[in-house]
């Protein structure tokens, strides 16, 4: 298992060296950091900008100044806003894990319910009705679902019951002067876990219900059912547990994915996570805290794949990794 | 069962994670922050105005509510954050930066005061009296400093104050800084007498009040003197020598500015001010319409007009007396537009109120500007664009003139070229994608082919214009002042090339004869009305010239709630420029 760990680390690198190089070369042709200073009367003003962030340099060499800091951990200063790129990641990576545990957990619990639900109920009503709702689901844009929620439940329900506030919040985690684990913070965070779940749920639960099926029509549990076993217990004990395995990997991978941020479900709902550092840092040409961002996220989706590797491992005594 | 128990301690921790991060993530994390940043009417381009854009201040359902004492924040919501709070640095320049924490907190010599419509400049309360000027051998001001006025820290604002802000961004020791225009003209400032500064400056600066305020303000030596500034100030700054100090700066989420103890002028009534930082629009929107906000400042895009239009709670104001203007910028040294006729041609072939009627008629705001002037300094501007009315007449009398004749498909060409170009803008500009539409349709009535070629801000100020890799292209411009100034878009030595290393700025290549002599003698032209009298003769040959075609003036939106008493608009200093004198009722 750790030679495999290690292995998969180490073939990492070059891809994310390689995917940096990529970031870095399309971010400079692309976004100009020194947009803000063609507009001023001051001439030097740009002269200036272009000089301080070492504009003037070939890409490679640019490229190549950067890296040599990142691999002593410096990961520079961003071109926005003059401030250390590395703290602004971890400030910004405290909100996106919120959202993201928050969203995992009730995706998990929703999905999980109705693809089973679904699947022991195949060809039911509800089966059918879960069946539709989950291709509205996945066909539901979030920035679409998000607005249309804060219409709905933060707008509307505040104006129809002459709430003095409304009872969902839709801007932030806290609302001023509050901080912590509590009800306000619960009221804050509904609307974007459900815009980042909606998608999830509507996936996982397919998932989940087409697992379970499969696992359902295999033959030892045919053979449980034949030799009397109660069918509750073999549908909770036994299939339940087999049709796990792909949706926990699934969910492993996706979750590595998300750290990326959620850049839609932020933008909404006024969350300074990953999501809104990089599409702020991307469309000023931010490069630095573009290229943080990457590899944070790059990161990220490879330790969620060992996971999945292994949690696969686990679930599965079958499986063993080499 | 080791395996429910494995899973039950990994859902445990994930939970325990997300409590965690919630207890102590979110939205505690705060710099104590003073922040400055540029301001949009000093720091930028300036343009030239509109005179005949009828002014509209439409002030839609104000009603003054019973005041009761109140304790309660008054939250704001911001459409923007600034990048950092170091004004003079490479990271300012942000026009909410601005108005958030530089109008509020820090000093400056000159107030703006808008009277009606009517804007001017007054020295601020940390003057004693309007400053003496010696325009000869050398321009000297001499500013005497109010002995009232303090900083938070309880030390007098002094001459060494405005030393200090001279050498930040114009001594030999100044660095990273973001615009040093007017600073540069500085020659020395004697702080011999604390309460006198002697500004000398190396060659005449007409546009001497936006110093030591403007965008930058003043600020505190004592404080600053011997540490690095930037340092200081970029993340807040805990000093001020204004109404409000900044208390905290929680990034990404809100700036909270509370009274500061030692103003010596008018203190202010709300106990905390908190600007929320709410980048969607569509957000922003809804949050004041739920009461999450009770006020928003935000940009004139086509759903803010079309909700004002439809009626919002609460009071609201929206003029078009403000200080940018939207213009069709034609590049004059590429074809068809590079020719004065084809130019003057499209002129008269736009039906330019009845754009501006589409875009802002539901505020009032239904007439064209008549120049690149715009409309809080019309004095300014000549009236001279006012003839480009729709002519197709006329158009066709230009275009035959130069040589074009209409083809089968009922669009001008010549030689094989048809009058065919493509109108470059900001891509996801909803309002000015709307301005194409009706372009386009305008245009092909009288023989022209538009076509809509939409870029990214960034590549397109950043790259596209500067290059002038455009035919023709919207967007606005804004203006300085006092001193609208001209130069920086249309002196010929400012079309980007080898020489200004492409920094120059005038990206419509725009060359006329006799131009540039007005230009550079307004800008040395300490006497108003004869600066004026130039401004007007500019106007002339720019509009004579068609060199581009003014539009629209860019309205500023406020709305807020019937709770706050006291916002009235200030297109120079912002929507919170007077924030000390406003009061929350319950």
């Amino acid at each position: 298992m750790f030679s495999y760990v290690a292995r998969r680390v180490m073939y990492s690198v070059p891809v994310l060296f390689v995917a940096s190089f990529i970031v870095f070369v399309a971010v400079r042709l692309t976004f100009d950091p020194t947009v803000k200073f063609r507009q001023l009367r001051d001439p030097n003003a740009l002269i200036r900008a272009r000089a301080k962030y070492g504009l003037d340099d070939p890409i490679p060499i640019q490229y190549f100044k950067w890296f040599s800091r990142v691999v002593r951990g410096d990961f520079g200063i961003s071109t926005r806003t003059g401030g250390a790129v590395w703290p602004m990641m971890t400030r910004a990576l405290g909100f996106t894990v919120q959202l993201i545990i928050w969203g995992i957990l009730l995706a998990l619990i929703l999905a999980i319910g109705i693809g089973v639900f679904s699947a022991i109920k195949q060809y039911s009503i509800p089966d059918y009705m879960f069946t539709g709702l989950s291709y509205i689901g996945v066909a539901m844009p979030p920035f679409w679902f998000g607005l249309i929620l804060i219409q709905v439940l933060g707008v509307y329900v505040k104006q129809r019951f002459n709430l003095p506030r409304p009872f969902f919040y839709f801007i932030g985690l806290h609302s001023t002067g509050k901080k912590g684990l509590n009800a306000d913070y619960l009221r804050h965070l509904v609307l974007p876990v459900l815009t980042l779940t909606v998608q999830l749920i509507a996936q996982w639960s397919r998932f989940e219900r087409a697992s379970m099926l499969d696992v359902l029509s295999s033959d030892f549990v045919r053979t449980a059912r034949a030799k009397g076993v109660p069918r509750r217990r073999v549908v909770f004990r036994h299939a339940f547990r087999n049709a796990l395995i792909p949706l926990v990997t699934d969910v492993a991978t996706q979750t590595g994915a998300l750290f990326g941020g959620l850049i839609i479900t932020e933008s909404i709902f006024s969350i300074p996570g990953m999501g809104r550092l990089f599409i702020e840092a991307l469309l000023s040409g931010d490069i630095y805290v573009v290229l943080a961002f990457m590899i944070i996220t790059g990161l990220f989706v490879i330790l969620f794949n060992l996971i999945a590797d292994m949690l696969y491992s686990v679930l599965d005594p079958r499986v063993r990794l080499a | 069962m080791k395996r429910t128990s494995t899973g039950a301690k990994m859902a445990a921790l994930l939970l325990g994670t997300a409590v965690f991060a919630a207890a102590c993530g979110s939205s505690t994390k705060s710099a104590d922050t003073t922040t400055a940043t540029t301001a949009k009417a000093s720091a930028t381009t300036a343009a030239a105005s509109g005179s005949t854009a009828a002014p509209t201040t439409a002030p839609a359902a104000t009603t003054a509510p019973t005041v009761t004492p109140n304790t309660d924040p008054l939250i704001i919501g911001a459409e923007q954050e600034p990048d950092c709070a170091d004004f003079i640095n490479s990271c300012g320049g942000s026009s909410w930066g601005f108005w958030m924490m530089g109008v509020p907190v820090l000093p400056r010599a000159f107030d703006t005061v808008n009277d009606k419509g009517v804007y001017s400049v007054k020295p601020s309360n940390i003057l004693d009296g309007e400053p003496t000027v010696v325009s000869a051998p050398k321009q000297v001001v001499t500013y005497k400093i109010n002995p009232k006025a303090v900083w938070s820290t309880g030390d007098p604002i002094t001459s060494a104050d405005f030393k200090y802000m001279f050498e930040q961004i114009a001594g030999p020791d100044a660095k990273d800084v973001y615009d040093a225009t007017g600073y540069d003209k500085i020659e020395s400032v004697d702080a011999s007498k604390p309460d006198t500064a002697v500004v000398t400056f190396k060659e005449v600066y007409a546009d001497w009040k936006g110093l030591f305020g403007g965008s930058y303000g003043i600020m505190p030596s004592k404080y600053l003197t011997g540490k690095d500034r930037n340092a200081e100030m970029k993340d807040g700054f805990k000093f001020s020598g204004g109404p409000w100090m900044i208390d905290k700066w929680d990034k990404g989420v809100s700036i909270t500015l509370v009274p500061n103890p030692k103003y010596w002028g008018d203190k202010p009534k709300i106990s905390k001010v908190v600007f929320k930082i709410i980048a969607d629009t569509a957000a922003e929107f809804q949050a004041y319409k739920a009461g999450e906000v009770s006020m928003i400042h935000p940009q004139p895009q086509i759903a803010v007009v079309d909700a004002i239009t439809a009626g919002v709670e609460g009071n609201s104001s929206y003029t078009a007396n403000t200080g940018s203007v939207e213009a069709i910028w034609l590049n004059n040294s590429k074809a068809p537009f590079d020719t004065p006729e084809v130019r003057q041609a499209l002129a008269y072939a736009i039906d330019r109120d009845g754009v501006v009627n589409k875009l802002f008629g539901g505020l009032g705001v239904k007439t064209a500007v008549q120049s690149f002037n715009p409309p809080i300094v019309s004095k300014f501007a000549g009236s001279d664009f006012s003839v480009y009315k729709k002519d197709l007449t006329k158009v066709n009398d230009l275009m035959t003139k130069a040589g074009w004749a209409k083809g089968a498909d009922g669009i001008y060409a010549k030689a094989g070229a048809r009058a065919s170009f493509a109108l470059r803008t900001t891509a996801g500009n909803k309002r000015r994608e709307l301005t194409q539409e009706i372009l386009i349709a305008q245009l092909k009535d009288a023989g022209f082919e538009m076509k809509a070629d939409n870029a990214k801000a960034g590549d397109l100020f950043g790259k596209i214009l500067p290059a002038g890799d455009f035919q023709a292209a919207v967007y606005a411009q804004v203006a300085t002042f006092p001193l609208p100034a001209l130069t920086s878009l249309f002196l010929s030595t400012n079309i980007p090339s080898d020489a200004n290393k492409q920094s120059g700025t005038n990206w419509t290549r725009t060359k006329i004869a006799g131009l540039d002599d007005k230009l550079q003698a307004a800008d040395k032209e300490l006497d108003e009305a004869k600066r004026i009298a130039i401004s007007k003769d500019i106007d002339k040959l720019l509009a004579a010239d068609a060199t581009s075609i003014p539009l629209d003036p860019l309205p500023d939106i406020t709305l807020w709630s019937k709770k706050i008493t006291g916002p009235t608009d200030n297109t120079v200093l912002g929507p919170f420029w007077n924030m000390n004198t406003w009061t929350l009722s319950k």
